[in-house]
């Protein structure tokens, strides 16, 4: 996958653990994990957004296109 | 009230009282047939009737295996386990025993005309179940592309 998740990165930066982070953003654990693992095939605008509300960051802090990875 | 649930448990029941059909009918065949040369207008060879007989037999090896897969295919969904890989080569086993037992009837026309309409008949459901396979198939693709989006 082209497309790289970097929450743990931010997640680190906030201090915020897992479980914590995923009833702030209104998904399941399982899901935030599918999503940290690079799993995930797309993600929905509306969690973009709360990710970047609650981590106070930019959809670039957590995203990053990677060539030929 | 009648719902989905009691609709796969009423094909759950026909299945398995097909099953016991097929087991049924393969079990008394022999006699079956000795009714049909007794009752049949036109008299009867005894080495055709023994093709007769092996023809119906080796209808019945792909006609159990469908029915088989029917049922583990009605058990995953009832479990409501639907749009999986393993439902998807259910539906191409049973498809493909619908090919076998149409290429079997095929080479029985020669005994009885009717074979070939039966043949035919028995290849278009075959033809019919490979195109649901092929629709259940891009639904798993769906699916596991809806169930990563987060």
């Amino acid at each position: 996958m082209a497309i790289i998740v970097n929450l743990d990165v931010m997640m680190a930066k906030r201090k915020i653990s897992a479980g914590d982070l995923a009833e702030k953003i209104g998904i399941t654990p399982a899901n935030l994990s599918i999503l940290k693992n690079n799993k995930a095939k797309a993600i929905r605008f509306s969690t973009l957004e709360e990710i970047c509300r609650v981590l106070e960051c930019q959809p670039g802090d957590v995203l990053e296109y990677a060539d030929g990875r | 009230m009648w719902n989905p649930k009691k609709s796969v448990q009423l094909s759950l029941i026909c299945t398995k009282i097909v099953i016991l059909m097929v087991v049924a009918c393969a079990a008394a065949l022999p006699s079956l047939i000795d009714r049909y040369a007794e009752y049949a207008l036109v008299p009867v060879e005894t080495s055709s009737m023994y093709m007769f007989m092996v023809i119906l037999y080796l209808c019945c090896i792909p006609a159990m295996a469908a029915l088989v897969c029917l049922h583990m295919l009605l058990g995953n969904i009832k479990n409501e386990k639907v749009f999986t890989a393993a439902n998807v080569k259910l539906l191409r086993i049973i498809s493909w025993c619908c090919f076998a037992a149409s290429l079997v009837l095929a080479f029985a026309v020669r005994y009885y005309l009717v074979f070939g309409m039966m043949s035919v008949a028995i290849a278009f459901v075959g033809l019919i179940l490979r195109v649901v396979k092929n629709v259940i198939e891009q639904a798993v693709v769906i699916k596991a592309e809806n169930d990563y989006t987060i």
